[in-house]
């Protein structure tokens, strides 16, 4: 039994963070692979202990497998190596300041290894992505139509498409489909033709982070294709520490 | 009402004007045109020119944006490796070649055009660079028709006419949310989706259908019936002008031909996320 824990959006939040990989070691069955789908940081200085935590995983901790997130790549537009030129979208959502403040959050000599992070991972048939095959910033919510999750999943042909945009965990399922095309051409027109659609989904793995004291996140078994959802409530005056 | 749309003329400008000879043949109201103006050929600026002077509503071709911006360091612009050395040189020459009018004329055209029920880009909604080839997975084509929020979708950039309908699309999803899986929070819904097309304007001026004949098509909007058309014109005129200005003779090679080997792209459905 292989399960994975798979997370998203610590936002620079440590206590998040350490409650979750405490919850994932109380876990009856061993977790193996621990995918962290980006935005570990955000713009406040604490990013960085959670950048130091992440690279010097303990003794019987899974080694995290992170993946660049919206956050990671606001910064390296600021540092002249992400996919566009300007922090437009930093601006947009948080306003101008917050250049100065993520610039000042992160020191320098992580910036390499966050630059080294992979946009994503291909495990089974599985995608593990922060946004989609799309982008960083792409967003798949419950609401979502259906042909631009199938669009996502088809891109890269994945039957299983985790992603953490929306902080939001849902499990999406495209049960099943069909379509009927046919095409002409100078030189012939082909008969209609059925094309169906397999059974494929898109699971939103929650957020570590952003909400104190309540962190989500997703467990999942690639071999029966389970999917849990975990939710950890932490914090000082908590009389518990998971439901 | 009768449209005309045409696509990637590539500075040929003998094509050009024989299609428009064909198009007032056929009481057509308006003319649309794709892109791809330039790039191979040897008269990009006689072809812009006509293009203004017509005032041909245009979108902007994968070859107008990378004479604008300057070639992009992704090399994935280019379905192929061959393509690509090729293009480079193409490039070069028609970056020398255009007059400043001409490349601010391309710099100002929008990506894609509406009317009506009808949208008009060069690639797709996506990407003027996204290829749109007749066998791309059904439910893939239909989310590019979909994303414009028309009912016709037409495109160029294959350089091969074709027209698709696509129809009686359903898919069925269940979505559950909520904090804890303990109480999901489950809805089943069925979606249709209803009857769109994709045609295919082919190319005037670097067609590679087969046969050396320029293509666009035709649209009564009436009917809502394309044709396809091909009209014959002097592409011996156009080769030789092509080597005559010191561009790679392949294209006068392949321009003889009505084809292009090199082009099937690798992965066509590669987008740069530049
Ligand atoms: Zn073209
Ligand atoms: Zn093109």
């Amino acid at each position: 039994m292989v399960i994975w824990a798979i997370l998203s959006g610590i936002e620079g939040n440590l206590a998040a963070y350490e409650a979750v990989l405490a919850d994932i070691k109380r876990q009856r069955q061993p977790v193996e692979e621990l995918y962290i789908l980006g935005d570990i940081i955000a713009a406040t200085p604490a990013s960085a202990n959670v950048i130091q935590r992440i690279r010097s995983p303990r003794d019987h901790e899974p080694e995290p497998q992170v993946c660049r997130g919206w956050w990671e790549e606001q910064l390296l537009i600021l540092h002249g190596s992400g996919r566009t030129g300007e922090p437009t979208e930093l601006i947009e959502y948080y306003g101008a300041e917050q250049v100065k403040a993520l610039w000042d959050a992160i020191p320098r000599s992580t910036v390499n290894w966050i630059q080294s992070l992979d946009f994503g991972f291909f495990e089974l048939d599985c995608l593990l992505i922060h946004g989609s095959t799309v982008s960083v910033s792409d967003e798949l919510t419950p609401n979502t139509p259906p042909i631009q999750m199938l669009d996502r999943l088809m891109r890269m042909d994945a039957n299983y498409l985790f992603c953490g945009r929306s902080g939001l965990t849902f499990q999406y399922e495209i049960q099943q489909g069909s379509i009927t095309s046919s095409v002409t051409t100078l030189d012939h027109t082909a008969p209609p033709q059925a094309t169906l659609v397999k059974p494929r989904q898109v699971i939103g793995v929650g957020n570590v982070g952003r909400i104190p004291g309540q962190a989500t996140y997703t467990l999942y078994n690639p071999y029966a294709n389970q999917v849990e959802f975990r939710t950890v409530r932490y914090g000082p005056r908590k009389g518990f520490q998971s439901i | 009402m009768k449209i005309a749309v045409i696509s990637c003329i590539h500075g040929n400008y003998e094509a050009l004007n024989e299609v428009l000879l064909d198009i007032d043949r056929h009481q057509v109201e308006q003319i649309y045109c794709l892109g791809d103006l330039v790039g191979y050929g040897p008269y990009p600026n006689a072809v812009v020119e006509m293009i203004r002077s017509l005032d041909i509503p245009t979108c902007q071709g994968c070859w107008d944006e990378d004479v604008v911006e300057g070639l992009n360091a992704c090399e994935c612009s280019y379905p192929s490796l061959l393509a690509e050395k090729r293009g480079r040189l193409a490039h070069e020459w028609t970056n020398q070649e255009i007059h400043p009018e001409t490349r601010s004329f391309l710099a100002q055209l929008p990506l894609s055009l509406r009317d009506g029920n009808l949208c008009f880009v060069h690639g797709s909604p996506h990407s003027q660079h996204e290829y749109m080839l007749p066998d791309m997975h059904a439910f893939t084509a239909m989310e590019r028709v979909l994303a414009t929020g028309a009912d016709t979708l037409f495109c160029g950039h294959t350089h091969i006419p074709y027209v698709r309908q696509l129809e009686s699309g359903q898919l069925q999803v269940r979505v559950s949310s909520g904090q804890s899986s303990q109480r999901p929070n489950q809805q089943t819904s069925n979606f249709s989706a209803p009857l769109k097309r994709i045609v295919n304007a082919g190319s005037v001026g670097e067609p590679r259908h087969g046969r050396t004949n320029a293509t666009y098509v035709l649209y009564d909007a009436e009917t809502e019936q394309v044709t396809l058309r091909e009209v014959e014109y002097d592409y011996q005129k156009t080769c030789a002008a092509i080597v005559e200005k010191g561009l790679p003779s392949i294209f006068a090679w392949r321009l003889a031909r009505g084809l292009e080997f090199a082009e099937r792209a690798d992965d066509p459905t590669h987008v740069c996320e530049r």
